[in-house]
């Protein structure tokens, strides 16, 4: 047990550093944000996946013969730390770095790597992930949407939900029914879906938040190739859990983690100065204590993320571990957004633009957007059935 | 970087983990069948004790993070206080000693001669160092210690005093004149507590470790190994919910299958893990004696605090009417966790201590940043 990083790693760290230093925009941050509208901010993010890309800041610990940069997890892990510390903005193509690249390197055949995998660190191809659909979601093995072998393609049919980045995707991976008279779980196929093809219509979804980040996307007759299958045909099961290992693993966890750690700063930064009857917020002895609970929560997530990434770095299989991580982090930050408004007293309710908001507003869309944590990527009381049967061995 | 534990240190954990196991009245339901003599010499023949004084004097000069493991068994195993209390001695003594001071202890402490029990709370005193009592002066001891564990079993006694007016250390023989012990009536028979009078015991400077920051690591060592201890406790907790829910049937099932009982586990364990990396990193940051070594101790007791005892709490529930039987004796782990909870800090004085540490450290961020600027 080491918390030192080796002079290799050091080096790493502080050549990001000097990079980040130059690539982003003077005052960034602090007087300089994303663009509000969500399609300019989607256009900003993609560009900043480009640009790190073109920095060699991209597929971190990927293999190098598919354009990636070799690094190790231990280095992935400080990429993680060094894009939160600069509050660097978020990629568009997160899906297809943490999720569909991760699955063609794992399972995917060599043309599919060679294909997909320099494209997706590029961010030439941006993707977006076909799971849930409207009777398919936590009971994620009863989806129907349908691929029907012709030839040398398949015919999908059928209706996603939750496809977050839709809008934005040139590929999408989905789960399909390739054999309908397989029992649930042993008739799906994980394929890879060309969003420009005939067919495909993406209608967006109104979130609490207000933001349309998530999509329905209907399957009308789309024609894939038959090369585009992941794994084995009515495999697809099995290769989807590896992806959602992936979704719920450090990777996720850590780079959270650090946008929480800021919001966290920032909410304690304003409890020390928001005036509250004669005194300060921060004088509550009752938020004290919220406080110091999510101060402990936020480090503590990440030092999950950091014990996994030691785990995985020294080769253990990704599996059901994940969910540990994924359902402790997600009602963590749950908690906190939930203190950070009590903190703000009567005046929580101001949002946004308000001139009497506190905190420039910043916490209320936050607040809002955390009510999904507990949803997406499995329910908490998936990843609890998980947890129960495959970690501790419950019966189900 | 590498957050994990070598073969060596799960080897280690394993056979504490192995040799407690060999003394079944550890866990016996009744806490006043509980103190078994041989297990201090079992312990001092595996070489706990050896563990952390440096080779030259007859230890093996290993660190803390090779003991976060074997504290975990201790926790787990209802291990005698008086063994966590010897180690975290150990360690402030290892720092803080001066030669002599070594010589004299740490040979003794490697053999397991050497039974060195806690003496820090006062009637009123709350948690902190601050508002001790007990006092050295002109070469006497004088004051009262509650809740000191193991007391006696202990062949000596780590005391928390006042000299002019800083806090510091004493190590004192129990077979002192002017020393007194009563046993406490308490929750936990096991853990030995007693009440210690010190009425101008006669102190050499040789005794005396005067440092306010051997004071301040003494508490925060203890602190951590107090939060290993009490993730033994959460995860023999989550192991024994787990084991019942697989073979009590109820409804024509096993209760395991319903998702009130599954869910419950599942998040016994999310908590267990998340401890984990609390403890095991503040292990790590006081091996080092890294700057976060006070707030890492802080998380840690806090939030295993929690841990603890909400696993406790939770697998007593999960066996219904058999849970809250004297005979199951799962009250002992329940006795157990309240009396590491209130040692060296509760969760909430914890939790206090991480903010206002987090709070100072903002403040000081901002100042250079200003005065930079």
């Amino acid at each position: 047990m080491d918390f030192n990083y080796t002079p290799a790693e050091t080096e790493f760290r502080m050549s990001l550093r000097r990079w980040l230093d130059e690539a982003l925009p003077g005052g960034w941050g602090d007087t300089v944000f994303e663009p509000e509208d969500e399609d300019e901010r989607a256009q900003f993010r993609l560009r900043w996946d480009r640009q790190l890309h073109s920095g060699g800041w991209s597929g971190i610990n990927w293999p190098k013969e598919y354009g990636g940069r070799g690094a190790t997890l231990i280095e992935r892990a400080i990429f993680a730390e060094e894009m939160a510390r600069a509050r660097a903005p978020e990629g568009i193509n997160i899906i297809g770095h943490n999720l569909a690249g991760p699955t063609i390197l794992r399972y995917g055949t060599e043309a599919q790597k060679k294909r997909f995998l320099p494209k997706i660190i590029s961010s030439a191809e941006v993707w977006c992930q076909g799971f849930s659909e409207p009777n398919a979601g936590s009971d994620l093995a009863s989806v129907r949407t349908k691929a029907t072998r012709q030839g040398d393609k398949f015919i999908v049919s059928g209706q996603k939900v939750w496809t977050s980045f839709a809008q934005y995707s040139q590929w999408c991976f989905a789960l399909v029914r390739t054999d309908p008279d397989a029992p649930k779980h042993k008739g799906l196929s994980f394929l890879l879906i060309d969003m420009q093809s005939p067919g495909i219509t993406i209608r967006p979804l109104r979130q609490i938040s207000g933001e349309s980040e998530f999509n329905e996307t209907f399957f009308d007759d789309v024609e894939v190739p038959a090369e585009n299958v992941v794994g084995e045909i009515n495999d697809g099961w099995r290769i989807a859990m590896t992806t959602l290992a992936y979704e719920r693993g450090p990777e996720d966890a850590l780079g959270r983690q650090i946008r929480f750690q800021q919001e966290l700063d920032k909410l304690l930064e304003t409890a020390a100065s928001l005036p509250a009857g004669g005194g300060r917020v921060i004088d509550d002895a009752v938020l004290r204590q919220r406080l110091g609970r999510s101060i402990t929560e936020v480090q503590l997530m990440r030092l999950n993320s950091l014990r996994s990434f030691s785990k995985y770095a020294s080769g253990a299989e990704r599996g059901p571990d994940a969910s540990v991580l994924k359902l402790y982090w997600s009602h963590a930050a749950q908690r906190l957004y939930e203190t950070a408004l009590d903190a703000l007293g009567p005046e929580a309710p101001l949002a946004g633009q308000d001139p009497r908001a506190a905190a420039a507003g910043r916490f209320q869309l936050s607040y809002l957007q955390s009510k999904a944590f507990t949803i997406y990527s499995g329910s908490s009381e998936i990843q609890r059935n998980i947890i129960g049967e495959r970690v501790l061995g419950l019966p189900r | 970087m590498n957050f994990a534990f070598d073969e060596e240190q799960k080897k280690l954990g394993e056979a504490v983990e192995r040799l407690l196991a060999d003394f079944p009245r550890l866990a016996d339901p009744d806490p006043a069948n509980a103190r078994e003599k041989g297990v201090w010499d079992a312990l001092a023949e595996l070489g706990l004790f050896a563990l952390l004084p440096p080779e030259s004097q007859g230890g093996l000069g290993l660190s803390l993070v090779d003991a976060a493991l074997p504290v975990e068994a201790l926790g787990a195993g209802l291990a005698p206080l008086s063994v966590a209390a010897t180690l975290a001695a150990t360690d402030v003594i290892s720092q803080f000693g001066t030669p002599a001071q070594q010589n004299a202890w740490l040979p003794a402490i490697a053999s397991g001669e050497m039974r060195i029990s806690a003496a820090i709370s006062e009637a009123g005193a709350g948690y902190g160092l601050s508002d001790i009592k007990t006092r050295i002066g002109s070469g006497k001891l004088t004051g009262t210690k509650i809740l000191v564990p193991d007391a006696e079993d202990a062949s000596h006694f780590l005391v928390l005093a006042r000299l002019d007016p800083k806090p510091a250390l004493a190590i004192v023989a129990k077979n002192s004149n002017g020393l007194s012990i009563r046993a406490h009536e308490d929750i936990d028979p096991s853990s030995g507590l007693c009440e210690l009078n010190f009425k101008e015991v006669a102190l050499n400077d040789s005794a005396i470790i005067a440092s306010e920051a051997a004071a301040q690591r003494h508490q925060d060592v203890s602190a951590t190994i107090y939060a290993g201890l009490q993730i033994g406790i959460a995860a023999r907790m989550l192991a024994t919910a787990v084991d019942y829910a697989r073979m009590r049937v109820q409804f024509g099932q096993q209760i395991g299958a319903f998702q009130a009982i599954k869910h419950r586990c599942a998040d016994m364990a999310v908590m267990l893990e998340a401890g984990r990396s609390a403890a095991y990193y503040a292990f790590w940051a006081a091996a080092e004696d890294a700057p976060d070594r006070s707030l890492a101790s802080s998380m840690a007791k806090a939030y295993c605090g929690e841990a603890a005892r909400d696993s406790c709490n939770e697998t007593i529930q999960i066996h219904g009417g058999m849970g809250f039987t004297w005979e199951l004796g799962l009250h002992r782990h329940l006795r157990r966790a309240k009396i590491l909870e209130h040692s060296f800090g509760g969760c909430a004085w914890h939790y206090e201590r991480v903010l206002a540490a987090t709070l100072a450290e903002i403040r000081s961020v901002k100042s250079k940043q200003r005065s930079a600027a």
